[in-house]
C-alpha cells in the first residue's frame, strides 16, 4: 500500500462535499476515482495534494506533497510562456524527471507544440501538455483530474498508452474520470464516489459482487452497469 | 533542446527566472517603462528651464541659496515622476505578477514543490524591484544630460533620493501582492491597493486638519517620506518603518497564497503579523537618528550651532499655533524639524484650539512661542530659524557661537537649456522601450 485516506470531509458552507471518505492506493497501479458531476471527485484529489484545506481526516503518509503530484483540469499555467520551456520549468523547479524529457513529448505528440505559447492552445493541446507536466514530476504517485477530457477519440487511445507505459514502470496512476467508459477499459481499480461519499472500491468483479450483494436479482456484467447500481 | 547546465539551477533560480520572464512578457510593465520617458522628461525640462531663469537666463536675476540647489530645483521634481509611477502604475504590473500564477492555475502547480510562501512571494517581489530599477533609467539619465549641460551633481544627496524612491516602490510592491494574494481577482486586487492609496491621503488630510497623533501618523505615509528624501533627510524610523510594513505587506501575501491552508487560520496568521507589525512600527518610531545628505544642509542648522545645542540642557517649546496658520507651518519647517534632530532634549507642543486659527487672532497669547529651560522662560513671535535660535540661546542663557569658519552654501546657479531632453525622453526612451519589448517579448514567448 502506498497511500492510506481516512475519513477525510470537507464542507464548503452548508455543502459536504466529502464525507468521511476512506481507500487506499497501491503502489504501480492504476487507481480510476469515478463518479457523477458533483460527486466530489476534484475536491477530493485537491484536498490530497494540499491545494485546498480538508476538515479533518488523514492521509498516511505524512508529507504527501513528496509522495504525489496533482495536475488539475481546465488551468493554462503559465499562458505566457512556451510548452518547452514549460516543461524545462517542471524539470527544474519540480525536480523533474529530465531523463523521460523527449519520451514524454514524443509520447504525447507535443513536438510541434514547444515553441507554442500554453495559453493559445487548444483544449486538447493543453491537456497533453500539463499530461506531460504531470508525467515529468518527480513523485511516484500522480493524480491526474480528468486525463482524457478534451482530447478525441484516437488521443485518447494514445494518451492512454503512454499513461500505461509510465505505470508499468512503477508510476502509480490515481485519475479522476468522469467517462466511466473510458475508466473501465484503463484502470486496474476503481472508487466509486457518490455525494461525497465511497459507494466502493475495488476491481470490476469486487464492485460486481458489492452490487450484486445489495441487489441480487440483477447480474452486474460491466463497470457502467455496477456505477449505476451502487451510485 | 536546454542545455542539461541550465535545468541543473536551484529550484529557487527557476522561480527567479521563471518572474522575470513573467515580467519581461507582462504588457502594464512596457507600459509603465514606456511612460517613465515622457513623465521624466516634462518634469526634468521644465525645472531645468526654471533653474536656468533662476540663474540669470534670458536677463532674469540671478537667485541666491535653496532655490539654486539641484537637489530641490531639479532632482526632487525630476524624480516625482517615480512617484507619479509607483502610485499609478506599479500596483498593476505588481498585481499582474502575483495574481497571474492564481488566474492561471500554475499556483495549484506550483504550491507542490513545497517551497516556502515567504520565498516564493520573495521571488515575485525580487523581480519586481528590479523592473522597477529600470523604470529609474530615465531619471538617471537626465544625472548624464545635467553633467553634460555643465551641471554639478552631490552623490550623498541624489543616493538619498532614489533610495526614497526605491522604498517607496517596495511600499507599493508589498501592498499590491497583499491585495493580489488576498483578493480573488486582479481587479478586485487593483481597486483595494488604490483605496489604501487613497487612506494615505486622508491621513494626510486629517493631520493637516487635527494634528496630534494624526500629524505623527502622516509623517509616515510615503509621499511624507518621499518628501524627505527629496531633501536629503534620511530618518532612521522612517527607514526602519517602511522596511517593516514591506516585509509585513509581503509576509501577508504569503500567507494568502497558500491556498491549502484553512481560511480561518490564515486569518489569525494575518491578525498576529498585523500585530507583530504594529509593534515594530511603535518601537520604529521611538528611534531619533538621522541624516542630512543634503549639500545645502536644508535639514539642519549651522554645525556650530548643532554643537552648542547638543551640549544643552533640555529645553521646552509651547507654540500658540494653530495646525492650518501657515507660521506654524514654517516654523516647523525652518526651525523645530532641525532642533528635534539636534537636540534629543527637546520638547516641542502645538497648542490651539480651533484647526484653522483665524479666530484665535485676537486672543491675548496667539502666535506666542514660548521658550522655558532651567526654570526660566521667554517669549518670541519669530518664526524664523534665526529668531528661534536666538531665543534658545536666550533662555538658557549661552552665547550664540562665534564660529564662521563653516563654508555656507550658496548654490550651483546654471543658466542652461534643457538641451536634447525632449528628444530623449520623448523620443529616443519610448522607441527604444518599444523595440525592446518586441524583442524581448518575442525571445521570451
Amino acid at each position: 500500500m502506498l497511500l492510506e485516506v481516512r475519513e477525510l470531509s470537507k464542507r464548503f458552507g452548508a455543502i459536504a462535499a466529502l464525507s468521511d471518505v476512506s481507500f487506499r492506493v497501491r503502489e504501480g497501479e492504476v487507481l480510476g476515482l469515478i463518479g457523477p458531476n458533483g460527486a466530489g471527485k476534484t475536491t477530493l484529489l485537491e484536498c490530497l495534494a494540499g491545494v485546498l484545506p480538508s476538515d479533518s481526516g488523514s492521509v498516511t503518509p505524512r508529507g504527501i506533497g513528496k509522495h504525489l503530484f496533482y495536475v488539475p483540469d481546465g488551468i493554462a499555467p503559465w499562458p505566457s510562456q512556451p510548452v518547452g520551456w514549460a516543461l524545462d520549468f517542471t524539470i527544474g523547479f519540480f525536480g523533474g524527471r529530465g531523463e523521460l524529457r523527449q519520451q514524454i513529448i514524443d509520447q504525447l505528440d507535443l513536438g510541434k507544440l514547444l515553441r507554442q505559447s500554453v495559453g493559445t492552445l487548444s483544449k486538447g493541446q493543453r491537456k497533453r501538455a500539463l499530461l506531460a507536466i504531470g508525467l515529468l514530476s518527480p513523485q511516484p504517485v500522480l493524480l491526474i483530474d480528468e486525463p482524457f477530457d478534451g482530447l478525441d477519440l484516437r488521443q485518447a487511445r494514445e494518451i492512454a498508452t503512454a499513461l500505461r507505459w509510465h505505470a508499468e514502470r512503477g508510476r502509480t496512476l490515481f485519475l479522476s474520470i468522469h467517462q466511466i467508459g473510458d475508466a473501465g477499459r484503463f484502470c486496474d481499480r476503481f472508487v466509486l464516489l457518490s455525494n461525497g461519499r465511497v459507494c466502493g472500491e475495488g476491481t470490476v468483479a469486487e464492485l460486481a459482487s458489492l452490487a450484486a450483494a445489495r441487489d441480487a436479482s440483477k447480474t452486474y456484467g460491466n463497470l457502467e452497469e455496477v456505477f449505476l447500481a451502487l451510485t | 533542446m536546454r542545455s542539461p547546465s541550465r535545468r541543473r539551477r536551484a529550484p529557487y533560480a527557476w522561480l527567479l527566472a521563471k518572474e522575470w520572464r513573467e515580467l519581461a512578457v507582462a504588457r502594464s510593465w512596457w507600459v509603465l517603462l514606456a511612460a517613465m520617458g515622457p513623465l521624466v522628461g516634462m518634469s526634468f525640462i521644465s525645472s531645468v528651464r526654471t533653474y536656468a531663469e533662476v540663474s540669470g537666463l534670458g536677463g532674469t536675476s540671478g537667485g541666491v541659496g535653496e532655490a539654486l540647489a539641484p537637489l530641490i530645483g531639479v532632482w526632487a521634481p525630476t524624480f516625482s515622476a517615480c512617484e507619479l509611477a509607483a502610485v499609478f502604475l506599479l500596483p498593476f504590473v505588481a498585481i499582474r505578477v502575483v495574481a497571474g500564477d492564481r488566474q492561471s492555475g500554475a499556483l495549484k502547480l506550483e504550491l507542490q514543490r513545497g517551497m516556502p510562501a515567504f520565498a516564493r512571494i520573495s521571488a515575485k517581489a525580487m523581480v519586481l524591484l528590479a523592473g522597477w530599477l529600470l523604470a529609474m533609467l530615465p531619471p538617471a539619465s537626465a544625472l548624464l544630460l545635467w553633467k553634460s549641460y555643465g551641471g554639478t551633481l552631490y552623490p550623498p544627496e541624489l543616493m538619498a533620493l532614489m533610495t526614497g524612491h526605491v522604498l517607496n516602490a517596495g511600499l507599493t510592491i508589498a501592498l499590491a501582492a497583499a491585495m493580489a494574494s488576498l483578493a480573488e481577482h486582479p481587479s478586485t486586487a487593483a481597486i483595494l491597493t488604490l483605496s489604501v492609496t487613497v487612506g494615505t491621503w486622508i491621513v494626510d488630510f486629517f493631520a493637516a486638519i487635527h494634528g496630534g497623533l494624526w500629524e505623527r501618523a502622516a509623517s509616515y505615509i510615503p509621499s511624507a517620506m518621499v518628501w524627505q528624501f527629496q531633501h536629503g533627510l534620511v530618518q532612521l524610523d522612517t527607514v526602519l518603518i517602511a522596511i517593516v510594513l514591506i516585509a509585513a505587506g509581503l509576509a501577508f501575501a504569503a500567507v494568502w497564497m497558500r491556498l491549502g491552508v484553512a481560511v480561518k487560520r490564515r486569518a489569525y496568521e494575518s491578525i498576529a503579523l498585523a500585530c507583530l507589525a504594529a509593534a515594530l512600527v511603535f518601537g520604529s518610531s521611538l528611534v531619533n537618528v538621522s541624516w542630512d545628505f543634503s549639500e545645502s544642509r536644508d535639514n539642519s542648522f549651522p554645525e556650530a550651532d548643532e554643537e552648542l545645542l547638543r551640549k544643552l540642557p533640555p529645553l521646552r517649546i509651547e507654540a500658540h499655533l494653530a495646525q492650518e496658520d501657515p507660521r506654524r507651518l514654517e516654523i516647523e519647517r525652518r526651525a523645530f524639524s532641525k532642533l528635534r534632530r539636534a537636540m534629543h532634549n527637546v520638547e516641542i507642543r502645538y497648542v490651539s484650539n480651533t484647526s484653522i486659527g483665524l479666530m484665535e487672532e485676537s486672543r491675548p497669547h496667539y502666535a506666542e512661542i514660548w521658550y522655558q529651560a532651567q526654570g526660566r522662560k521667554t517669549m518670541s513671535r519669530v518664526t524664523t530659524a534665526e529668531g528661534v535660535l536666538e531665543a534658545i540661546y536666550d533662555v538658557e542663557g549661552v552665547a550664540a557661537p562665534s564660529d564662521t569658519s563653516e563654508i555656507v552654501f550658496r548654490g550651483h546657479p546654471l543658466a542652461a537649456p534643457p538641451k536634447g531632453a525632449a528628444t530623449m525622453f520623448y523620443i529616443l526612451w519610448p522607441g527604444a522601450v518599444l523595440v525592446s519589448a518586441l524583442i524581448v517579448r518575442r525571445r521570451f514567448r
